[in-house]
């Protein structure tokens, strides 16, 4: 039985979720009384009907999870078959990383063959070594002379307070095995891989934080055009739909409810400065089109618009929040940068959005599915 | 007389420091005075933000196709420790030398405080393009139209609408300039029971709708044959044909202050932190045809602690609230129908 199995069915069996069930309830209705009385119709998919409306919607993306049995941690793996042009826009404040300064559009190296998301704080960092040892076996890298070099940037967000022994964390061995596990199916989403043990709604101190994961979104246009966001949404903010402007996941009120982050901000209630040991989002978005690499820095500092209007606060000192950008290149048309750019906003909002709705609870920690029932 | 001791005078003063509760501008953070000058020629102009006192400020720029000076001196890895005033203005690059006229302007010893015979005036800039609208491209914002905007900054609540930098602004662009809808200049303010203040000035010209993020909805756009907003969320969704973006024609520019004390490093932060103002409240916000750029200021007048997180998510807060404000305080101009007309 795999560990989101566990626990899901251990937050089923404990009181929380009967606890907050009517709270939640509660909350939304004061919410949608007070404050958000104009929603406006923007589908959360492009198309209800799309077979994969994950980040594997591009062809020659592959996405893997693993996800540790001792402690809800775990890593994901997003693995190019080939290669793609990379960049990356890195602007919280506490960020654990590697491989980012490679893809600064001034340095030589203009292609990527994986990218690694993972939980445990920078010991994850170490989840990258086994993609690497992985891609060496399948002799794939940049060319070095006599060998080639496989170029896997990285990056990890913290967990290590979540449900268990903080020693237990991502490793080499969890790289390995996600890459290995790496398909072109549809994305599982939820408190898995690097999102096992994400949390968001932490501006309020500890015991008030709901339990967030991974979430991934596609776009799809008529032309062909094909933009795809993943992202491990273990935020210090609130999660926020930007179409209703609804907080979907985040800080809990004593009685459940939510308090709105944005509320506490502007003087209503008591507030938690971010610690930089809980946090960070980390995502990849991923086109099919045909990017230069600072086009595809454009594509990742554009993309980060997604964290801004879908997290709130976004981008604090508690923070590491991280996107890397993927441009495969397979698809013959033209697009330009600002569509690209936009629909990679757009498609990485909504995937922010899913890692909360698709997230189940963990070690106590509830979900907002669970307060739904 | 120093800058310091003109600093302490000032706030001995409680005249000085007080704020009037209805004022929710930019000028309710303490030490923050600011000026429009609109050209009567060609709706275009600018606006300068002045400092009163010692201010620490830092930079995001992140928009694709800006028009700056003096953005590398915020950098902290550099050494200018304070600035003197912002200057916003329209003009393309040309609207760079209004920066001349307020340092000018600082320079003849106007300003609020006394000047060293060696001090140079610190005067950041960054530039919104308009040459479009209305009229002759070769009317734009001089080193006179800096220098008259120094001269009228105040204390007052600052005017929004279709004034200074914001007074040849559009929005709504990714259909064609056709389709466009009136941006501005808009301002908001909120103080915190324990007396920290956090405000912000935008003037608003982006490629993109303007949404306001409390309810997801549209509040001026690219606009449909019968003058109905189209949703650029919903045009990119769709793949729908869009005009190709022009760099000759956007940009949002944005400056945040607190009365909070900062470090150089911890006024990039929130710079940084208040552009997620900017996504949230214009779609799209960042891209290659506008030069999107938000200034942070903080003056330090305030004595309390407040954590830096705070000060930063507060900023993007209140700089959302300031572009929603830019495009609702808007008025028609050259033509252009603006969201108060729109029923």
């Amino acid at each position: 039985m795999g560990i989101k199995t566990v626990f899901v069915a251990a937050v089923a069996t404990t009181s929380v979720s009967v606890l907050v069930a009517q709270p939640f309830r509660a909350a939304r209705a004061a919410v949608e009384g007070l404050r958000y009385e104009r929603p406006q119709a923007i589908s959360q998919r492009t198309s209800g009907a799309e077979i994969n409306a994950t980040l594997t919607a591009v062809p020659g993306i592959k996405v893997g999870h693993f996800t540790l049995a001792e402690r809800p941690t775990g890593c994901t793996v997003i693995l190019v078959d080939g290669d793609a042009v990379g960049g990356v826009s890195q602007r919280g404040g506490a960020p654990g990383t590697r491989e980012t300064d490679l893809l600064n559009p001034l340095n030589m190296v203009d292609k990527v063959n994986a990218i690694v998301l993972a939980g445990g704080s920078a010991f994850g960092l170490d989840a990258a070594t086994g993609t690497v040892r992985w891609l060496e076996e399948h002799n794939i890298g940049w060319p070095a002379g006599a060998s080639k070099v496989p170029i896997v940037p990285a990056a990890i967000l913290f967990d290590l307070g979540v449900g268990g022994n903080p020693k237990v964390r991502p490793t080499a061995d969890c790289g390995y095995k996600a890459t290995d596990a790496a398909t072109t199916a549809p994305v599982p989403e939820g408190s898995i891989g690097a999102g096992a043990g994400a949390t968001v709604g932490k501006f309020g101190g500890p015991g008030r934080s709901m339990k967030a994961g991974i979430g991934s979104a596609s776009i799809v246009l008529p032309s062909g055009l094909i933009v795809a966001a993943i992202v491990a949404v273990n935020a210090v903010g609130d999660i926020i739909d930007p179409a209703t402007g609804k907080v979907v996941a985040g800080v809990r009120n004593p009685d459940g409810t939510f308090a709105d982050a944005r509320k506490i901000l502007r003087g209503g209630g008591t507030r938690q400065p971010p610690r930089a040991g809980e946090n960070t989002t980390i995502g990849v978005v991923a086109t099919n089109a045909k990017l230069s690499k600072p086009l595809a820095a454009r594509m990742a500092l554009m993309a980060d618009d997604g964290y801004a209007r879908a997290i709130s606060p976004s981008h604090t000192n508690g923070d590491g929040d991280t996107i890397f950008s993927l441009a495969t290149g397979r698809w013959d048309g033209t697009a330009d940068i600002t569509v690209i750019g936009a629909l990679a906003a757009e498609a990485m909002a909504d995937a922010v959005v899913r890692a909360a709705t698709q997230a189940t609870g963990v070690a106590g920690i509830p979900a907002a599915r669970d307060l739904r029932k | 007389m120093t800058r310091r001791m003109a600093v302490l005078l000032l706030a001995a003063v409680p005249a000085c420091t007080r704020v009037p509760a209805d004022n929710p501008t930019l000028t309710a953070v303490e030490g923050i005075l600011v000026g429009h000058d609109t050209l009567a020629e060609r709706p275009t102009g600018c606006t300068v933000i002045l400092a009163d006192g010692l201010v620490v400020a830092g930079v995001s720029q992140r928009g694709s196709a800006p028009g700056t000076r003096d953005t590398d001196l915020l950098d902290p890895v550099n050494g200018a420790d304070r600035v003197d005033a912002i200057v916003l203005s329209g003009g393309s690059a040309f609207g760079l030398d209004a920066a001349n006229g307020v340092m000018r302007w600082i320079d003849e010893g106007h300003g609020p405080w006394a000047l060293r015979p060696t001090d140079v005036p610190i005067v950041p800039a960054a530039v919104l393009i308009d040459l479009w609208v209305g009229g002759k491209p070769s009317i734009r914002p001089d080193a006179d139209c800096g220098y008259r905007a120094a001269g009228a900054a105040s204390r007052a609540r600052v005017a929004e609408g279709s004034v200074g930098a914001g007074a040849g602004a559009t929005v709504g662009k990714l259909t064609g300039l056709a389709r466009a809808m009136k941006g501005g200049v808009g301002s908001a303010a909120v103080t915190l029971p324990d007396g920290l203040r956090v405000a912000a000035l935008a003037a608003v010209n982006a490629l993109g709708d303007v949404i306001d993020p409390a309810s997801g909805a549209v509040v001026a756009g690219a606009r449909a044959d019968d003058g109905s907003l189209r949703d650029a969320r919903t045009l990119l969704r769709s793949g729908a044909p869009l005009q190709r973006p022009r760099v000759a024609e956007n940009t949002t520019l944005a400056v945040v202050a607190t009365n909070a004390h900062l470090t150089k490093a911890e006024a990039n932060r929130v710079a940084l932190m208040a552009d997620a103002g900017i996504a949230r409240a214009v779609t799209p916000a960042h891209t290659t045809a506008d030069g999107d750029t938000v200034f942070a200021l903080a003056t330090g007048r305030w004595i309390g602690r407040a954590d830096l997180n705070e000060i930063g998510a507060l900023a993007a807060d209140v700089l959302a609230e300031a572009i929603v404000r830019a495009v609702k305080q808007a008025t028609v101009v050259a033509g252009i129908p603006a969201a108060r007309d729109i029923k």
